[in-house]
């Protein structure tokens, strides 16, 4: 039974599309098939933050146009035959395509794919209810910071109110050391007001950006926020994963008591 | 010459003194001006009327409400016989009209009380006549107006109107009370701006002070303080 996933978060720029890909990126890593569909059509990034921009021929609008076959407009990953991704086009905008025609897109897609996961754009707008349309879970995005976990809450009741229950939570951004001065919220007060499943907290990584610019997701990596980003690909599989020590040092031997130790 | 209409106003509506030695059809004209020219300075407004100078027929009467209504946004409530304590009169009728509004307010908050569970999350807004409580948070963001009373068995967060028909002895209750704005009857309240301290320290203050709490409208403020049962006796 393959699941629908879509990655949102109302508020622009806390990492939609990095959690996607690397949440993409980590399932494949479990040997499950997986497609991540952008749906931010006219600002199209999830292709060059996996790297496979210059491979892209045909894209989302085409399919639905009937321009193209779906298996044409997939493209494979560099590292990861198990994953696809199916790119949104960069000439056209929101309206190219509705909430009834990517439900019919994410039917043909449950045929050959565990988990289908798509990369919603932000605000609340056509994209937004384009994305939504066919998803039966949702990841909200949010930041430790007001406006980000404001935004999500308003998220959060849309989503409920389009009958999508299984929602959980990822705090993407964490410093632990501006938490702990008291200058920034920590997991739990976010928890606190959102009131849903936390499925992960990924700390502010300088790794994200380099990877993101060289087009290679770093989950898996030996960083901080590579091991998070596996963990929250092996709790959307089911498999129960204790959380990460975020306050570690980056030594070998607390990696180590992070990976292993925090049972 | 001499105005054929004048307009007199006391405290609690208007007399028209009218010209008796012309024609009801010029007079009506005359009426319709005067309460044109003076719309700006009565918009809106509710008011008694009485009449002065001349008799004045069932009929005419009727025709001169109807035009002053017609023209301009003035709302005639009654019209009350013009004699000597006239002030008075007018407001013993105006009262009652009020009272029976009220009263029909009264039974529509007293008929029932709803409850709601759920949180509700920022641009969710719950409106309902009667009393409400709410099983869950309100958010920031979030609104929730009652014609009634407004419990909230969470934290308030977000924005919360009781009494929103003109009843300030209504009370919001909750169980956290971080309200961004709090409205009882026509009195509207916004917490303080936040003070610059380190966050941390406010979270952890926030949670010792965790405690019922309830907002009440006294002499034209509102009150948040905690529930004592002194507070719930007078009420």
């Amino acid at each position: 039974m393959s699941e629908v996933i879509v990655i949102t978060s109302g508020k622009g720029g806390v990492g939609k599309t990095t959690t996607t890909a690397n949440v993409g990126t980590g399932l494949a890593q479990l040997n499950k098939k997986v497609v991540m569909i952008d749906t931010d059509i006219g600002l199209r990034n999830l292709d060059v933050v996996m790297g496979l921009e210059n491979r892209i021929v045909y894209n989302l609008v085409d399919v639905i146009e009937g321009k193209c076959r779906l298996k044409q407009a997939l493209i494979k990953d560099k590292k990861y035959p198990e994953l696809c991704l199916l790119p949104s086009a960069q000439t056209r905008d929101k309206d190219a395509v509705s909430p009834e025609q990517m439900k019919e897109l994410i039917e043909e897609l449950k045929q050959e794919f565990d988990y289908i996961l798509l990369d919603c754009p932000a605000g609340i707008e056509q994209g937004f209810k384009n994305a939504i349309a066919g998803a039966d879970r949702a990841l909200v995005v949010t930041t430790p910071e007001v406006s980000a976990v404001r935004d999500a809450d308003r998220i959060i009741g849309l989503l409920e109110a389009n009958e999508i229950s299984r929602i959980d939570l990822i705090v993407n951004r964490l410093r632990m050391d501006m938490v702990k001065r008291g200058d920034m919220m920590n997991v739990d007060d976010v928890t606190e007001i959102l009131a849903v499943n936390l499925i992960g907290a990924v700390p502010d990584d300088e790794q994200i950006v380099v990877s993101t610019n060289q087009g290679e997701p770093l989950v898996g990596s030996n960083s901080l926020a590579g091991q998070a980003y596996a963990n929250i690909s092996r709790r959307i599989t089911g498999e129960e994963v204790a959380f990460l020590d975020l306050d570690a040092k980056q030594g070998v031997f607390s990696k180590l008591k992070g990976l292993f130790g925090r049972n | 010459m001499a105005q054929t209409v004048m307009i007199k106003s006391n405290k609690y509506g208007i007399n028209l003194i009218l010209d008796p030695n012309i024609a009801f059809v010029d007079l009506l004209k005359a009426v319709i001006e005067k309460f044109k020219e003076s719309e700006k300075f009565f918009k809106n407004s509710k008011l008694g009327i009485s009449f002065e100078g001349r008799r004045l027929s069932g009929e005419e009467e009727q025709k001169i409400i109807d035009a002053i209504t017609e023209n301009t946004s003035i709302e005639i409530l009654c019209v009350v016989d013009n004699s000597e304590e006239s002030a008075e009169k007018m407001k013993a009728q105006i009262d009652a009209y009020s009272e029976a509004i009220e009263r029909e307010y009264a039974k529509a908050m007293s008929s029932s009380g709803e409850f709601y569970r759920g949180t509700l999350r920022s641009g969710q807004v719950l409106e309902s006549d009667a009393s409400i409580t709410i099983l869950g948070d309100v958010n920031p963001g979030a609104r929730v107006t009652s014609g009634g009373n407004i419990v909230v068995l969470g934290a308030l967060k977000g924005n919360a109107q009781a009494g929103i028909y003109g009843d300030t002895s209504c009370f919001i209750l909750a169980l956290e009370m971080e309200p961004i704005q709090i409205q009882i009857g026509n009195l509207l309240a916004k917490s303080p701006d936040k003070e610059k301290k380190k966050r941390r320290i406010a979270i952890r203050e926030k949670k010792d002070s965790n405690e019922l709490q309830i907002a009440v409208a006294r002499d034209g403020n509102i009150y948040i303080e905690p529930v004592s049962k002194k507070i719930l006796n007078n009420m």
